[in-house]
């Protein structure tokens, strides 16, 4: 193999506005990198209206429906109405099974997101937002969405103000003891990940207990500022959603002394809101903004943080960001709209995540369940646990780091990819092409074959569909010999025409099964061959 | 000893030397791994993560700083007629009883205050740390890896083969381990399911060069190494065996180890397994806060004990247990002083054990010192450098020559023994699992002397280098067994001792240091 300092990096390093050819290819580039799965169409519609419009309707968020209650253990809000305002009951056990049935509601939603998520970067920004406050699920599914919530809203807003809101959230007081931090006995877990992992991050230990950016001390001081805040109201039979609430007998009302690396400043007793004078005051340090935007390149754009990018693309995000008073949209318009982002050295430089996968694999063939609430619900479940046995669960991440492919020198996205999970990866491409796909309730779900085949630009051409498919789920081109087996297995090894004639009988009785199956297994057996190839596994 | 020089002369030293270049280029490593003599090539080494960082002081509790450790932990300390005595002066968490076991039948060692100069905090660091076995941060393989790669150099190329057809590593589970992680792939291979039959197809592009190219490359040799690897993994599973009824089908790390059993005695060449519990975070709840030998380091300490000990008796039944070693780690212990949760903060040193039939038993290093008064933050420092121990059971696990061992490290190796004591003939064996121990050893105020008699007079002594008497520990008849007999240190100097023990079955000589 070939050692990383030796890959062909990027050629340009430019944060202009990128003013090459725009086409499929980068079309489809951006849409990879910003949506779980493109559509054929959605590269076309992105190609016709331009680089500038296609970023712009991109970084929208779309107002959202609410979670469901489907499950026939949920008795306090009816089936098909929401839960996420409604009380617990008294008793334990039935208490526990609610919550197993709103968590499975909330994990339903979260996929469903994902699997109708249209033309907008909100889904990967919650993704990478649950990645960066990797905070676990609350005891409390109404926490857990509460939360949740709060990433959508912020999603493409102020990063400092993100920060702030995320510091008093239920489901971040419980995860990491905000909630148990008092003026008695304070608890530094959060005290420590905020620095460490949420804004400034952790500088090389330059002597004991100090990190560059900060020092341990910076950490107990920090803990006394975050004290007095609690969760009320988890799993409440009269409240309907847990609140924090400030309690001013539990704050620490002494006076913070802050080491050299903030300044040596001090942060004086202000009560409820103390809190965000801190968050102010590591908001000073410039390092916030290049630590935040490190990581959405990572995320975004690639791993390999070359000499080139850490000179000339971080500091030019991280300016963009502060310039903005840390406003996330300018900065993420810049990135996606630089010639850097273009660049052809990182068309498939990333490994797919596991959620990358399982929606790679249906939002292509616009394929999403549509059997009513509960079956629909279960199948979302499932997708969920195929995601978790590739190694994501989202709602759990490993760590409060986040998954390890995001950060893990030298591997990176590699570490989504092992003997394990490269066996489930291809179990679960065969079991919703060629088997059965997923069974619930006696319905079963599978990628919708025709769906894809029909939204292509000349379905009846065996060589254009092949190419077509090419371009939606390969990040680069695959060789003649690889192409040329993808339409062997397309015509089943007879002449092109064949299949325009198959197609064409298809076509002119779509509602015939005997026409319109032969169609569907040939486009299935082609699936299943692709999303087995390691060219899919990029993006 | 006074680490924090130490470590200031080591950085120092560490600026200069070659593998500041790139985190590349050690000393050439040319011969042929684990290949020193018969014995080290069959062994096989278990490594158990305990991640989140484990509560050492909750773990092994030192007895005699029992009520310093009330004062600063009051809401989590286990009382004290619960806890398990292993020896005067040190005790095992209630719910180990099944390491209590294995240490009295000498297939257990403590090591005490294990760490690393200048304690990072973070989980993320400092288990960087721990898995690199190197302070640099420009490191990025694991301390095996390194290793491999000076064996192996172009791995993954052409691996595997004929000489080398089963993984050098298992990460039983969905991750390979950093600890294992090479210059060009992770020599660690990840298995759930040892019994899982596996034909994935391979149609990978070439490798162009880009980012893109290195990925193809990866994942094509992944899903050739992935399906040959199967075979080796399948076949030695189903071939291998368990014989002990002491696994919890309910306990995963149980369940986990039986699988590595039966790849073991079914005839899989693989060296290291790895292997992970998760949980030991706690922060808050790591003990109920109605019942303090109840919560979630109890559970997770039983899961643990009750694993290896189910393991250690399976390797005796099959008759493998001179093949396999193992030990835990976990990336820092916690804060001596609790906290409001019912839980602790991270801290800095924490005790690690090694298990296995060939372990030197005993307890290396002295409890560590609890002051009475509470400081925020304050931890126990470190006295065993982690790099130490690791480079120590290259030495006497793989019998790897120091020469080899000391260019993998950044700091000039302290040896202990630790696993040698296979290291000897057939009938040596037997004398050394008889032969009798001190413990701790360094050790500071107080020592134990563990030996074996038949029914009749013992007599005890201390001396010093020179053969003069220094102290009188024991003069009496014992019954026939194992005995544990303590004696204090205080008031010597630190520096070198002997301990005689006389008997008319036998006379033995053992070395002792005495630390400040």
């Amino acid at each position: 193999m070939i050692p990383d300092q030796n890959v062909i990096g990027p050629q340009t390093t430019s944060m202009d506005p990128y003013s090459g050819t725009w086409t499929k290819q980068e079309a489809a580039h951006l849409l990879r990198r910003t949506v779980f799965g493109p559509t054929f169409q959605q590269i076309q519609a992105a190609v016709n209206v331009g680089m500038d419009a296609a970023v712009n309707t991109l970084l929208q968020i779309p107002v959202t429906s609410l979670p469901l209650s489907y499950d026939p253990n949920e008795t306090i809000s009816a089936v098909g109405t929401t839960w996420v305002n409604s009380v617990y009951p008294a008793d334990a056990t039935s208490a526990q099974a609610h919550e197993t049935a709103r968590i499975k509601s909330l994990g339903a939603w979260l996929m469903k997101r994902m699997n109708t998520e249209n033309t907008t970067i909100a889904e990967k920004m919650c993704l990478f937002w649950q990645n960066h406050f990797a905070a676990t699920l609350a005891p409390d599914a109404r926490a857990s969405y509460k939360y949740h919530l709060l990433i959508r809203n912020h999603a493409l807003g102020n990063f400092k103000q993100f920060v702030k809101d995320m510091t008093i959230d239920p489901t971040m007081l419980l995860f990491l003891n905000g909630a148990t931090n008092t003026l008695y006995s304070p608890n530094e877990n959060y005290a420590r990940e905020i620095l460490e992992l949420f804004t400034i991050g952790k500088g090389p230990q330059i002597g004991p207990g100090d990190y560059t950016n900060y020092k341990e001390e910076d950490v107990a001081a920090g803990a006394k500022v975050f004290t007095g805040y609690i969760v009320e109201g988890l799993r409440s039979t009269t409240m309907t959603a847990p609140v924090s609430t400030y309690y001013d007998v539990l704050h620490d009302q002494s006076t913070k002394q802050f080491s050299v690396h903030f300044g040596n400043q001090t942060i004086t007793a202000n009560g409820a809101t103390e809190y965000a004078d801190y968050i102010d005051l590591i908001f000073q340090q410039a390092q916030v903004a290049h630590f935040i935007c490190t990581k959405l390149y990572r995320y975004f754009v690639n791993y390999d943080l070359t000499t080139d990018v850490q000179t000339n693309v971080i500091p030019v995000m991280a300016q963009t960001l502060m310039d903005n008073n840390f406003e996330m949209l300018p900065v993420l318009q810049q990135l996606f709209k630089s010639q850097h982002f273009y660049d052809v050295a990182f068309r498939g430089a990333i490994i797919r995540n596991p959620l990358e996968v399982v929606f790679g694999m249906f939002n292509p063939c616009q394929s999403a369940p549509n059997f009513g609430l509960a079956t629909n619900s279960d199948m979302y479940v499932a997708m969920y646990a195929y995601a978790q046995t590739m190694g994501q669960a989202y709602g759990t991440p490993p760590s409060v780091a986040g998954w390890t492919a995001y950060y893990q020198a030298p591997a990176f996205s590699k570490l989504w990819v092992n003997s394990t999970t490269i066996k489930s990866r291809f179990d679960l491409a065969n079991f919703i092409t060629l088997y059965t796909g997923i069974p619930v309730n006696g319905s079963n779900f599978k990628v919708d074959a025709l769906a894809l085949v029909n939204g292509l630009s000349a379905p009846n051409n065996a060589v254009a569909v092949i190419d077509d498919l090419c371009t939606v789920f390969f990040p680069k081109a695959l060789t003649v010999a690889q192409k040329t087996l993808l339409k062997f297995i397309l015509t089943g090894g007879l002449p092109d025409f064949e299949w325009t004639v198959d197609y064409d009988a298809y076509a002119a009785d779509p509602t015939n099964t005997s026409v319109s199956n032969p169609v569907k297994s040939k486009v299935e057996q082609v699936l299943s061959r692709i999303f087995q190839m390691p060219e899919f596994q990029t993006i | 000893m006074e680490r924090r020089n130490f470590l200031k002369n080591m950085t120092l030293a560490s600026v200069a030397a070659p593998f500041a270049l790139n985190g590349m280029n050690y000393q050439g490593v040319a011969k042929k791994l684990f290949n020193y003599s018969k014995s080290a090539e069959d062994r096989v080494l278990v490594i158990i993560r305990l991640n989140g960082g484990n509560d050492g002081l909750n773990t092994v509790i030192p007895l005699d700083q029992y009520e310093n450790l009330l004062l600063q932990r009051p809401n989590v300390i286990i009382p004290q007629p619960n806890i398990i005595q292993v020896t005067p002066e040190i005790g095992f968490h209630p719910a180990m009883t099944g390491m209590n076991t294995m240490f009295n039948e000498g297939t257990l060692t403590i090591i005490q205050n294990v760490g690393y100069p200048e304690q990072n905090r973070s989980h993320f660091r400092s288990m960087d740390i721990w898995s690199t076995g190197m302070m640099d941060v420009a490191e990025t393989r694991g301390w095996l890896g390194r290793y491999f790669d000076g064996v192996y150099p172009n791995y993954p190329d052409g691996y595997p083969n004929a000489t080398n057809p089963d993984p050098f590593a298992i990460s039983m589970g969905y991750e390979v381990s950093s600890t294992c992680q090479g210059l060009m792939a992770n020599f660690s291979h990840a298995v759930s399911d040892p019994f899982a039959a596996v034909n994935l197809v391979n149609t990978g592009t070439t490798n162009d060069g880009t980012y893109y190219g290195s990925h193809m490359e990866y994942l094509s040799i992944l899903i050739n190494q992935t399906n040959q690897y199967a075979d080796t993994i399948n076949a030695a599973a189903n071939a291998g065996s368990s014989l002990s009824i002491m696994y919890d089908t309910n306990n995963p790390l149980a369940m986990q180890l039986r699988n590595v059993a039966k790849m073991i005695s079914g005839g899989l060449k693989t060296k290291v397994y790895i292997l992970n519990v998760s949980g030991f975070d706690t922060h808050d709840s790591q003990v109920s806060s109605t019942n303090p030998i109840a919560g979630e380091h109890a559970d997770l300490l039983k899961q643990l004990s009750d694993a290896v000990s189910a393991f250690q008796n399976d390797l005796g039944l099959l008759g493998i247990a001179n093949r396999v070693a193992g030990f835990t780690f976990s990336e820092f212990g916690r804060q001596i002083a609790s906290n409001a949760s019912f839980g602790t903060d991270h801290g800095d040193a924490a005790p690690m054990f090694l298990f296995g039939s060939c372990i030197n038993s005993g307890i290396i290093g002295p409890n560590p010192v609890i002051s009475n008064a509470v400081n925020a933050q304050d931890a126990v420092p470190m006295q065993i450098d982690f790099r130490d121990v690791y480079a120590s059971i290259l030495k006497d696990w793989f019998e790897v020559p120091e020469s080899e061992i000391q260019p993998l490290f950044e700091q000039t190796i302290t040896y202990y023994q630790v696993l040698g004591a296979c290291n000897v003939g057939l009938d040596e064996l037997v004398d050394e699992r008889n032969k009798g121990i001190v413990y701790p050893n360094p050790a500071l105020n107080n020592a134990t002397v563990r030996f074996k008699c038949q029914s009749e007079c013992v007599k005890l002594e201390l001396i010093d280098t020179n053969g003069r008497p220094i102290k009188q520990v024991y003069d009496s008849n014992l019954a026939q067994g194992i005995h544990h007999v303590p004696f204090e240190l205080h008031g010597l100097k630190a520096g070198n001792y002997f301990v005689n023990i006389n008997k008319a079955s036998g006379k033995e000589t053992i070395a002792l240091v005495k630390i400040d």
